[in-house]
């Protein structure tokens, strides 16, 4: 394609990046913030002065803060292992990855490096730093005050990691049926055009609108009877709903089903209809047909639309909040009990340190996944 | 296809949209034109309860609910039809409030000022999210090859966050002297607050709901994009096309698709608007449709809730939805009808 | 570390050690609470007797009234206070307590037991009511007298903006809901109002009614603009902060504004007794305690006991003085606790525990803001309550 004649005037291209950047100040900041105040003692996090808020006068005197030439390691270091997260992962990933089973290997592939990333900033940065800062003086001498101890408090004192490893529990439940049963579903649709399966999609789309509050809150007492109704069918092996995770995973599947078959059925529209009927000449059945043809082709999609299924489920805060008892809680729910009639301004403080960890998966996660979710999507998941 | 074999392959999602959406949707038409109640008598009782200092005591005439013989609640459950409609719509005062020609009446009824506020986020946002979606799209795509790839990760972070945690985390930035109303107190060189007046909560949520979803829209006008066909484009060049004219002829008609996708998505989630209000706390001066069905199923202190109410609220609601979508819907089967 | 971790520690490390030898529990117990830091101190205690799962969760109303009603009951214990025993009680959900405690409960205080027609259904373990807070530093500076009426209270509001060091007068949990519904509740009682007529129809649409609205109306002017959005955490933050000068506010909360952890005022708050309506005291009394399952085996229920008589043990009240007002033996009044000391001494009285009122506060919580953000006045929104009210009562089959 001819470049000149695509070539952008400097005034646009200055209008338009200049958008983008304070685009993305608006997208970062709030996020940013509640980064900055999980940091800081409860009389400087909510101090109306932000410089005091990010210099953290109270918590330095009182705790300890960050000298210059910490800061200066510690962003350089976190630029590098992002940096690398982008530009060298997806390569060796590829590199290693089985016969087109991207999915997997990039769950692996993400984990270790996440797991690494940690241990380099959390254990070996500091200790770096401790040999470091007396020696250097004026460089070495706090300038912002920090400290870690509502983060310790949060997965410490409180046990997050029992709901962190909830939330994970229901989130890869979540994404694992969700996905398994939606595309069969999306298949069947795509592949029909009776009017039962118009119909079904128009439902499904009226289900999607339903406001969840009413569809919790009548779950609530037959999830809790449970045993007592399910007794006709399991006798004395009838389980008590309320509280399983696994039911919960049920419940949230069946909510997230519209959206997903709607997503899968566009996305297996655009896979033509020829590939699946030349296998069947072959002499395959409908289901050898999917699982020969289809399967192999799909996965952009299906990350794509399992990426959505991850955030329903990881965010989700009404259904594991009503439905879950403490010892399955995930961490939404877990977060806004921290929030309750008698909270403290350092239970406040320790809630915004909760929240910002369980921001940090979705950070990698989108991290890993952005190439996906755009090419997923480009793919054909939107389509319809 | 056979229609076993369709069977087959949709059977597991029906059947799990059936017992988890269909059935408690058809039992909360049930409960809306029904009212169950327990049956009570009147008992004087004695009260003992701790005070600081000792007990206090008290004879009462309590009202308490008769049990059956198994130790449950007896109750009795009626038809009373549209009745549960009519408390939650209150027709009489509708009708005065018209009559009298006055906005204000008509805004002091619980129903009616849920609906206007939920029409007007609905639909005031519907545009300003296509419009912000597009607008980083055709931006990011403009840019440099290499700051893409970051540009993309910080425009999905709104999106992502946590909706709890997101609606949250703007409302420090506000509330009190959060750090935005003092900058803007600095700016303005006067006292603001930002939770004191309906308007500038109502803002605040429309700014937040933007924030949150635009990033999606983005997403997907942004996939969108790639896929426009370069032939077209080129031979809008030759024919002398400006920028303006490629966007306006070339681009928009092929990311309409799109933009229908996202208007349903988005009709649909705005008008259950509920987590901004209560992010917000702004029921004190909006409430949302949603946010009146929760009010009715909240349990009043000693743990009874307005079951009928709340049923036939969330049916207005998904009316409402139904009568919403069939705008862009009528345009999908007529599609349908032509291909 | 929080100071209250470290006591919530010792606790625990004491139940280890010494004191708690006879609480072994070897019964599986499931217990389901408010997270309120008592609790977590009671449920910590507990924990440390072996075999008891806990879960402290704020909606715990939402849940245990159909948790009870199973067979057998998902927990075997919960907490419980004035509003939520009552449909615990109407339901027949509770296990009479008065055999077990004359076994087990030795050493609880007499003051403890909620007895209903002379059979005790619950236990408290603290109470809390709500008191006047407010910085010594600027009363002496101004030469101000601590109020004792909300006239006084207003009054004395008026002349502290003279002072200058503080944003606002005062500050006080008026949020959108239940806290709004329950300042008007505190006020109607404070002006001697009866909620109900004799046939339980509402009677709020009256005089004393009208002055307890335009009370609150003259109170949001000396506070935060933002009123309708504070509860009482929002206030206890502008006490910490130095933003009002003083506050009518939970007695739960005196210990937090004098926390150096988290105050900036710290050491300069002092409590007093609640303020006076024209009839009495407008505060009204609540206590917090735990009740025992009817649906679970006599074992189980006779463990449940053991553990709640442990959980207020004398030395587990005494390493936790401060951070409720006890009701169990072992609680020494500090000067965190004057001000509910002084409000129990005068005439306040309890919250109502029956349904009609459950179903007032909630016509209340969303009819009272109209007035405030002066949409409608004080007769209509008190009539439109009283409609909400009626039309409410009769759906849950409490009017005719």
């Amino acid at each position: 394609m001819s470049s000149a004649a695509l070539r952008q005037p400097m005034s646009l291209k200055v209008l338009s990046n200049g958008f983008l950047a304070f685009w993305c100040i608006v997208a970062a900041f709030p996020i940013a913030w509640i980064a900055v105040m999980s940091f800081k003692t409860p009389i400087d996090a909510f101090d109306s002065n932000p410089f005091r808020v990010i210099f953290g006068p109270h918590t330095r005197t009182n705790i300890g803060g960050l000298s210059l030439i910490d800061i200066l390691l510690g962003l350089a270091l976190a630029g590098m292992l992002v940096r690398q997260a982008i530009r060298w992962l997806p390569g060796k990933v590829a590199e290693y990855t089985p016969n087109g089973r991207t999915g997997i290997s990039w769950l692996v592939g993400g984990g270790a490096y996440t797991l690494v990333s940690l241990v380099l900033l959390v254990v070996v940065l500091p200790a770096v730093l401790g040999v470091l800062n007396p020696v250097l003086g004026p460089l070495g001498t706090s300038i912002v005050g920090l400290t870690t101890e509502h983060y310790e408090a949060v997965w410490i004192d409180r046990g997050f990691t029992r709901n962190f490893a909830n939330s994970m529990i229901v989130t890869s439940g979540v994404v694992l049926v969700s996905l398994t049963v939606g595309t069969l579903a999306g298949y069947g649709l795509a592949r029909s055009d009776s009017v039962i399966a118009f119909w079904l999609l128009v439902v499904a789309l009226v289900f999607r609108a339903l406001p969840h509050s009413v569809l919790v809150a009548g779950y609530l007492p037959y999830f809790i009877t449970s045993a007592e109704w399910l007794a006709p069918i399991f006798g004395d092996a009838a389980p008590t709903l309320y509280g399983k995770p696994w039911a919960i995973i049920a419940v949230l599947v069946a909510i997230n089903q519209p959206f997903t078959i709607w997503m899968l059925r566009s996305f297996f529209q655009n896979i033509p209809a020829e590939l699946d009927e030349a296998a069947r000449v072959d002499g395959c059945s409908h289901f050898g047909a999917f699982r020969r043809v289809i399967v192999p082709v799909m996965w952009p999609g299906v990350i794509t639309t399992g990426l959505f299924s991850f955030l329903l489920a990881y965010n989700d805060f009404l259904v594991t909040s009503l439905l879950l008892d403490a010892q399955n809680m995930t961490m939404v729910p877990a977060i806004a009990n921290m929030f309750n009639r008698e909270t403290t301004a350092s239970d406040e403080v320790q809630a915004i340190a909760a929240a910002v960890s369980i921001t940090a998966p979705l950070f990698v996660l989108v991290l890993v996944f952005q190439r996906q979710i755009v090419s997923g999507l480009t793919a054909g998941a939107v389509k319809g | 296809m056979k229609k076993k074999t369709f069977a087959i392959f949709v059977g597991p999602s029906v059947f799990m949209m059936v017992l988890f959406i269909a059935a408690p949707l058809l039992s909360i038409l049930w409960l809306s034109v029904h009212v169950t109640q327990p049956v009570y008598e009147q008992v004087e009782v004695e009260i003992c309860t701790p005070g600081l200092l000792g007990s206090v005591c008290s004879t009462e005439l309590k009202t308490r609910p008769l049990l059956d013989e198994s130790g449950r609640i007896l109750t009795q459950t009626t038809f009373v039809g549209l009745q549960s409609y009519r408390n939650v719509i209150e027709p009489e005062k509708l009708r005065s409030a018209i009559a009298n020609g006055s906005w204000r009446e008509l805004m002091n009824i619980r129903f009616w000022s849920a609906l206007r506020f939920t029409l007007v986020f609905t639909i005031l946002t519907l545009p300003l999210v296509l419009g912000t979606g597009l607008l980083i799209a055709l931006a990011v795509n403009n840019t440099l090859q290499r700051i893409k790839g970051p540009v993309i990760f910080v425009s999905l972070l709104p999106f992502i966050i946590t909706p709890v945690i997101g609606a949250l985390s703007i409302r420090w930035l506000f509330i009190g002297d959060g750090i935005l109303t003092a900058g803007l107190e600095w700016w303005l060189d006067r006292d603001i607050a930002m939770f004191a007046q309906a308007w500038t909560i109502e803002l605040m949520m429309y700014m937040y709901r933007v924030w949150h979803v635009a990033p999606f829209a983005f997403v997907v006008f942004y996939a969108g994009l790639q896929t426009v066909n370069n032939d077209a484009v080129e031979a809008a060049i030759i024919d002398g096309a400006s920028r303006w004219q490629r966007l306006r002829y070339v681009i928009i008609p092929h990311l309409m698709p799109l933009v229908i996708f996202l208007t349903l998505i988005h009709l649909m989630d705005a008008y259950r608007v509920f987590e901004e209000i209560v992010g917000f706390s702004a029921s004190a001066y909006v409430i949302s449709l949603q946010w009146l069905t929760y009010e009715f199923l909240l349990q009043d202190g000693t743990g009874a809730r307005a079951i009928s109410r709340a049923s036939a609220s969330a049916i207005l609601t998904m009316i409402g939805v139904a009568v919403l979508l069939g705008l862009p819907l009528r345009r999908v089967w007529r599609e349908r009808k032509g291909s | 570390m929080k100071p209250r971790h470290i006591l919530l520690a010792g606790a625990m490390a004491m139940s280890a050690s010494m004191a708690f030898a006879d609480c072994t529990n070897t019964v599986p117990v499931k217990t389901i609470s408010n997270a309120f830091p008592a609790y977590e101190i009671m449920t910590g205690v507990m924990a440390g007797c072996g075999n008891v799962e806990s879960e402290l969760d704020k909606d715990h109303r939402l849940k245990i009234v159909d948790a009870f009603s199973a067979n057998p009951s998902l927990y075997s214990m919960t907490s419980l206070t004035n509003s939520t025993s009552v449909p615990m009680i109407d339901a027949d959900l509770l296990r009479p307590l008065d055999d077990l405690i004359a076994t087990h409960g030795s050493s609880l205080n007499p003051n403890q037991f909620i007895e209903i027609d002379g059979k005790t259904m619950a236990i408290a373990a603290f109470a809390n009511t709500q008191h006047l807070m407010y910085r010594e530093d600027i009363f002496s500076d101004l030469g101000i007298a601590v109020p004792t009426t909300w006239d006084e209270y207003i009054a004395a509001a008026e002349k502290i903006p003279a002072a200058g060091v503080v944003d606002y007068p005062i500050g006080h949990y008026m949020k959108d809901g239940w806290n709004l519904a329950f300042v008007f509740v505190n006020h109607f009682l404070g002006e001697g109002g009866e909620f109900f007529n004799a046939d339980w129809t509402p009677s709020i649409n009256n005089e004393k009614g009208v002055t307890v609205l335009e009370r609150m109306a003259k109170l949001a002017t000396l506070m935060d603009p933002e009123y309708l959005v504070s509860d009482t955490t929002f206030v206890t933050k502008q006490m910490q902060q130095g933003k009002i000068a003083m506050a009518n506010l939970w007695a739960s909360r005196a210990g937090a504004v004098n926390d150096p952890a988290e105050s900036s005022v710290s050491g300069k708050v002092v409590m007093a007794a609640g303020l006076r309506g024209s009839e009495r005291i407008a505060s009204t009394i609540w206590w917090d305690g735990w009740a025992i399952a009817k649906n679970i085996s006599d074992e189980e229920a006779a463990a449940a006991m053991k553990l709640i008589v442990a959980s207020m043990a004398e030395d587990v009240i005494q390493a936790n003085n401060d951070d409720a007002i006890w009701l169990a033996k072992g609680f020494v009044p500090g000067a965190a606790a004057k001000g509910a000391f002084d409000t129990a001494a005068g005439d306040a009285v309890p919250y109502p525990m029956n349904k009609y009122i459950g179903s007032m506060h909630s016509a209340l919580g969303s009819g009272l803001a109209a007035f405030m953000t002066g949409d409608k006045d004080a007769a209509a929104t008190l009539a439109d309550i009283e409609a909400a009210y009626v039309s409410d009562a009769k759906e849950k089959g409490l009017l005719k």
